[in-house]
């Protein structure tokens, strides 16, 4: 009696919860008619790093696998992306094709012995990955320009109208980003991966094919990363080893995924979001101090959300998700 | 005789590596932490000999109590206030916050230190032992020697000292440590303070061989995981094992590959370690491990 109560009050919370989404989701879909151009240009860097840590959310937060060197995708899809363009004339949407055809094929390959390690050895690995390609890009000079990096074509067109096609591309992303997390969760493949992160010997004894779903989980992970590589290269017209093989961009995307909640749908992007705009509001009045101020700020955040902004959020404004929890602290 | 002087140079870098990584290990075997903020530690260390050195004029090689001493009630006190009371969070989370620890400590580095790049040149810098056609410098014996006797150090404090075996009873089964009456805290406070003062005295070791500012931390907490993962989590003559392949690894691919691909070869090396090998050349399977 007591429970179905405070579900009702949910109910009321959740309409609220729904209007606010969709409120963001036209603050988002006509931003580009009111923003500035300054404000346009951060919000599609925090589109970019939604994505990213959504791909982590896949492996890291659904499947329990902690892919801290994912960034390795970041830098394969932007080089397919450079090296194709500049090198062989490619169309964008071909090059980003095969990019997510590079990736797909390095998770098969490597995914087979490094998904067998679990934790931070899994972490590790994946990280010596990331380093060892980046490496390798460097000194491949002949296709990849080495250090030196690679200049793509600039795109034609006045300055205002690329930023907004950015925009939309890197939003649209995003999006079918989520709407994938969304439906594959409810799948079959959902329910194996978790099962993978809750007990992997017991998910293998219910007759889950676990080393096959721990791929595939890693392979969604991997397109979507290589995507926001693709893009990101054609945005910046440049790109590097040292910056797009970067350990930075994927701690910085871990500490997102993180910080809104391992294994939420939203948790992520509302991560993103959280850190973009800390982090853009330290760049512009606390110059000096702006790392000091993040570290103090993530900092704070693991000692008073440690399960990420979403749980800490739901405990709080949804009774029943409390009362939830209660039970299955009593149950275990 | 390029090859012996190749040797010599590989176990000479490898003993720092060791020192470097020990500290890192023993968090690690023992918390199950991974102290991203190791880096940012050890350069701690190496600007307090800068300072001591450049004011006073003091032997480098006399200031590692000193630095030591100071990382040592940092790390107490970074635990015991800071890292301690966060008991919910997952082994990421901990992660995450030694991260945002280690952004916090870098710009601290950088506002304090600036981002000059710094180095220390004690009299007897250009001086060294010649045999034959081998040369070895005085400051990296020295650096050697002071890497291995911490190392030893530190091996006799966990096998002998009372503290030592219950950090050690700590790392296997920290409930049943409790048990018997380890102050679990006050072990987790200490195990970060030796850690932290490892760290702060290798990075004294590291102002009298390399120059470096405070964005050159990063660098050594990455030798520290190769080292780590190599030897094994937690062993400390795993830590000696592990800096001297390295050390060795690096400086004969250097000479007979070219020096570029000397990370990629090396990242290949803790792959492939880490696949076939997870435990590493000496490591045992801790307790902090298997609940991970």
């Amino acid at each position: 009696m007591q429970i179905s109560r405070l579900n009702r009050g949910d109910g009321l919370r959740r309409a609220i919860f729904g209007l606010l989404c969709a409120g963001a989701a036209l603050f988002l879909i006509f931003g580009p008619f009111f923003l500035s151009a300054y404000w346009l240009r951060i919000l599609t860097q925090t589109f970019m790093f939604a994505v990213l840590a959504q791909a982590i959310n896949i492996i890291a937060g659904y499947a329990g696998y902690p892919a801290f060197g994912n960034v390795v995708f970041f830098g394969l899809g932007a080089y397919a992306t450079g090296v194709l363009v500049v090198k062989f004339n490619a169309t964008f949407i071909l090059s980003m094709m095969v990019g997510i055809g590079i990736c797909l094929f390095f998770t098969l390959i490597f995914g087979l012995p490094v998904l067998r390690l679990r934790g931070h050895y899994f972490a590790i690995a994946t990280l010596g990955l990331n380093e060892a390609t980046k490496a390798l890009t460097d000194n491949l000079t002949a296709l990849t320009g080495g250090g030196m990096g690679l200049s793509l074509p600039l795109i034609p067109g006045d300055v205002e109208t690329n930023s907004r096609f950015f925009y939309y591309m890197f939003l649209g992303t995003m999006a079918l980003c989520l709407l994938v997390t969304h439906f594959l969760m409810r799948s079959r493949f959902g329910y194996a991966i978790r099962s993978i992160r809750s007990n992997e010997r017991s998910a293998e004894g219910m007759g889950i094919n676990t080393t096959r779903y721990k791929v595939l989980a890693w392979m969604v992970s991997a397109g979507f990363t290589s995507i926001a590589g693709s893009l990101y290269a054609y945005w910046m017209s440049h790109i590097e080893p040292a910056i797009v093989f970067d350990m930075a961009i994927a701690i910085k995307a871990f500490v997102m995924f993180l910080l809104g909640g391992a294994g939420t749908l939203l948790g992520p992007i509302l991560g993103a979001f959280i850190l973009e705009t800390v982090s853009t509001f330290a760049w512009s009045h606390l110059l000096n101090y702006h790392l000091a101020t993040l570290g103090v700020i993530i900092i704070i955040i693991v000692i008073f959300m440690p399960r990420g902004v979403v749980f800490f959020l739901q405990e709080r404004f949804f009774l029943s998700s409390l009362v939830k929890k209660i039970r299955e602290e009593r149950t275990v | 005789m390029l090859f012996l002087q190749v040797l010599v140079n590989g176990l000479l870098s490898g003993g720092l590596y060791a020192s470097v990584a020990i500290g890192f290990s023993v968090i690690w075997g023992v918390m199950n932490l991974i102290n991203l903020a190791h880096g940012s530690m050890v350069i701690l260390g190496a600007y307090i000999t800068y300072y001591l050195n450049a004011s006073t004029g003091i032997d480098p090689f006399l200031t590692i109590p000193v630095s030591g001493a100071v990382l040592f009630v940092f790390g107490y006190l970074v635990q015991k206030y800071l890292i301690g009371h966060v008991i919910e969070a997952s082994v990421l989370m901990m992660l995450i916050l030694t991260f945002g620890l280690d952004m916090f400590l870098m710009n601290m580095n950088l506002r304090m230190f600036t981002a000059d790049i710094r180095s220390i040149t004690p009299v007897y810098a250009g001086l060294g032992i010649q045999l034959g056609s081998l040369r070895i410098p005085y400051t990296r014996l020295g650096v050697f020697f002071f890497a291995l006797t911490l190392t030893l150090a530190l091996y006799l404090f966990m096998k002998h000292t009372k503290l030592g075996n219950a950090i050690k009873a700590t790392s296997f089964d920290s409930d049943a440590a409790g048990l018997v009456g380890v102050n679990v805290r006050q072990v987790y406070a200490l195990t970060f303070g030796i850690g932290s003062c490892l760290a702060g005295m290798a990075g004294s070791l590291i102002s009298v061989m390399y120059s470096f500012s405070p964005i050159h931390g990063a660098g050594f907490a990455m030798k520290s995981f190769v080292v780590v993962l190599l030897g094994g989590l937690g062993s400390i003559p795993g830590a000696i094992a592990g800096g001297l392949i390295l050390g060795l690894a690096e400086n004969l691919a250097s000479v007979f590959l070219e020096a570029s691909y000397k990370d990629f070869i090396s990242f290949v090396l803790l792959v492939a370690i880490l696949v076939v090998r997870p435990r590493g050349i000496f490591g045992k399977q801790f307790y902090a491990d298997l609940k991970a």
